[in-house]
């Protein structure tokens, strides 16, 4: 392997695990504060995708309007799903699995309902960034690099809210005991359509910068569920930063696999590690500290 | 814990096999025994996944696989080895439960619902790339067609054809599968070893006081579970005669057997077959508007959790058995 070609591989693996990082965590947040797994994470990206082409691409408003209000409606549909599918479940009895069959079914209903309005062809939106990165005898176009950097940053931001805000200590409270956090006065379910409406954003994040590299379908959101479960997994149930690292590494997993087997077992490598990290470490790979 | 059951379970699946024998002297024509043999098949497909998830309370999502697994290794081994497929299935069945242990194994050990669930639909994933990927034996997504059907059968002077086209001989050999399964399950959930799955699922602390092993107990209800689920993959294969991987172990196999057991209703023994036969009756009707099935699947789901989470099977409840939550309360 060039030194090239290595640090392709390794760019690569970072762009691709920036953005597991960016879905996994949001799904980590939902998870560590309200114990929700929600299984229409990934409809929430495919529908940015939607937006940005809509906004970006069709309607060919400036790239920061258009994104900006993507993120708003997409954080507003977060909300809605917390509010009208999931606050309702939770006082249910066997909610936990209740919620997992009702976001799976609104899951398939988005997907379907994209598949309607806009067909099955994929879509792709052109390059934000022009321009190329000529690292050595690599040449990267500055698109990916960007990616990157923006994931990074939107990360550490919702970092500091998370622990330097008063609305992070309120989230993180909620988190540990929500009715300890109820007693002192604490609105759990403001918090928890809070969390979500960060989750959303995220997702949106994700997706914005997708955009341009894959082109957009209605399935496009399964396949970033999946790695985004993973992700959590491997990270620690619920831990934001564990779900961060866990991204990034499973991202550099996939990228390097393809020097050993073909492309399309990827996926199959990816998910084979993650069972095999469950084997070994059941509670991720970075146990012993909770988010 | 015995409202699992209904009241007398044997009594009605003795009605159920009077009701079965009596279609083929009924005027059905051949579409009909078709859509009537997928729906038994499915029925024992959503019974077997129904074990882990309602009856033992082990929230898996990945049952899919084992019937990809029972089907492809069934239909693989009567293709390539030429064995009939009369031994095959077991084969299928055996792998299928094989690779549940292999899977149940580690999840079992973590009481967590969002490690078994996740764990379980990464398996699937793994499985449907696997048979998509080795496209040598399986020709991949292209699909597996030239499976052989089960050999016919000779009584008296009457023979029985096997397969798609073959109508009559394919319905009474889904009908005598859902019939046997059935039989067999209830049996071994109405003895001492299925009233030990129930008293785990009513309470993990106190199954454990008493004695009980859990995780082996549970190894082998995902084991068993999964072995019926292959086995209902296999019969599938040796009646559709060609198999892909995203038509047997994709996200759309994952929802509607979802629909069905949520619409038949977790927890009952007899809800998923309640369910199974509404959506297969559904889906054939909704056959001109193909493009809305998983719509309305998504829809049917979300629903029947917000109306009626026990499914059908839980709306005809005029007695009300306690609970181990009310038992709990009580205490």
């Amino acid at each position: 392997m060039s030194t090239a070609n290595f640090l392709e591989l390794l760019i690569n693996g970072l762009i691709t695990g920036s953005i597991y990082a960016l879905v996994g965590s949001g799904i980590a947040l939902v998870y560590g504060t309200t114990r929700v797994l929600n299984f229409a994470h990934g409809e929430l990206l495919m529908l940015a995708g939607y937006l940005i082409l809509l906004f970006a691409v069709t309607l060919g408003w400036p790239l920061l309007v258009a994104s900006v209000i993507t993120l708003a409606i997409i954080v507003i549909l977060g909300a809605g799903i917390q509010r009208l599918t999931i606050a309702p479940l939770l006082r249910r009895d066997d909610w936990a699995f209740q919620v997992v069959a009702a976001t799976i079914g609104l899951s398939i209903f988005l997907q379907s309902g994209a598949q309607l309005i806009w067909g099955e062809q994929f879509q792709a939106v052109p390059y934000f960034f022009p321009g190329i990165v000529v690292i050595g005898e690599l040449r990267m176009p500055w698109q990916r690099i960007a990616i990157c950097l923006i994931a990074v940053a939107v990360m550490a931001a919702c970092a500091l809210v998370l622990y330097r805000t008063k609305l992070g200590r309120i989230i993180r409270a909620t988190a540990q005991d929500s009715e300890a956090a109820l007693a002192v006065g604490i609105p759990a379910g403001l918090v928890h359509t809070a969390v979500f409406s960060i989750s959303a954003a995220l997702a949106g994040v994700a997706a914005i910068l997708l955009s341009p590299l894959i082109s957009v379908n209605p399935w496009m959101g399964t396949s970033y569920l999946l790695k985004g479960f993973a992700v959590v997994i491997l990270g620690g149930l619920g831990s934001f930063g564990g779900a961060v690292a866990a991204g990034f590494l499973l991202g550099l997993i996939e990228s390097f696999s393809v020097a050993f087997a073909p492309s399309e077992w990827r996926d199959v490598i990816a998910f084979t590690f993650l069972i095999a990290v469950i084997w070994v470490r059941p509670n991720g790979l970075f146990s012993g500290r909770e988010a | 814990m015995l409202e699992v059951f209904g009241k007398r379970p044997f009594l009605l699946l003795l009605l159920y096999a009077a009701l079965l024998l009596a279609v083929p002297f009924l005027p059905v024509d051949d579409y009909i025994l078709h859509i009537l043999t997928l729906f038994l098949i499915f029925a024992v497909f959503a019974t077997g996944w129904n074990l882990t998830l309602g009856i033992l309370g082990l929230k898996t999502l990945g049952h899919h696989a084992f019937f990809a697994m029972g089907a492809y290794v069934s239909a693989l081994v009567a293709f390539y080895g030429g064995v009939s497929p009369w031994i095959t299935i077991w084969i299928g069945a055996l792998a299928a439960a094989v690779s549940g242990l292999l899977i149940g194994l580690p999840i079992l050990r973590i009481r967590s619902m969002p490690h078994v669930a996740i764990v379980t639909l990464a398996f699937a994933e793994i499985v449907r790339l696997v048979f998509s990927n080795l496209k040598e034996i399986t020709r991949g997504e292209l699909g597996f067609w030239g499976i052989p059907p089960f050999d016919p059968i000779q009584i008296g002077d009457l023979t029985l054809r096997f397969g798609i086209g073959n109508a009559i001989g394919s319905y009474v050999l889904a009908a005598v599968f859902f019939l046997a399964v059935n039989l067999a399950l209830l049996t071994l959930l109405t003895s001492r070893p299925g009233l030990t799955f129930l008293a785990i699922k009513d309470s993990e602390t106190a199954a454990e006081s008493l004695g009980i092993h859990l995780s082996t107990w549970k190894l082998l209800a995902f084991a068993v579970s999964a072995a019926v689920v292959g086995l209902s993959g296999a019969i599938y294969a040796h009646y559709v005669l060609i198999l892909t991987p995203s038509s047997v172990a994709g996200p759309e196999m994952l929802i509607t057997l979802l629909a069905m057991i949520i619409v038949g209703g977790v927890g009952r023994f007899f809800g998923p077959i309640y369910g199974a036969l509404l959506l297969t009756v559904m889906s054939e009707a909704l056959r001109e508007v193909g493009d809305y099935r998983m719509l309305f699947y998504g829809a049917l789901i979300v629903v029947f959790v917000f109306v009626a989470p026990q499914g059908i099977a839980g709306l005809t409840r005029p007695w009300r058995g306690r609970s181990a939550t009310d038992a709990a309360r009580a205490t």
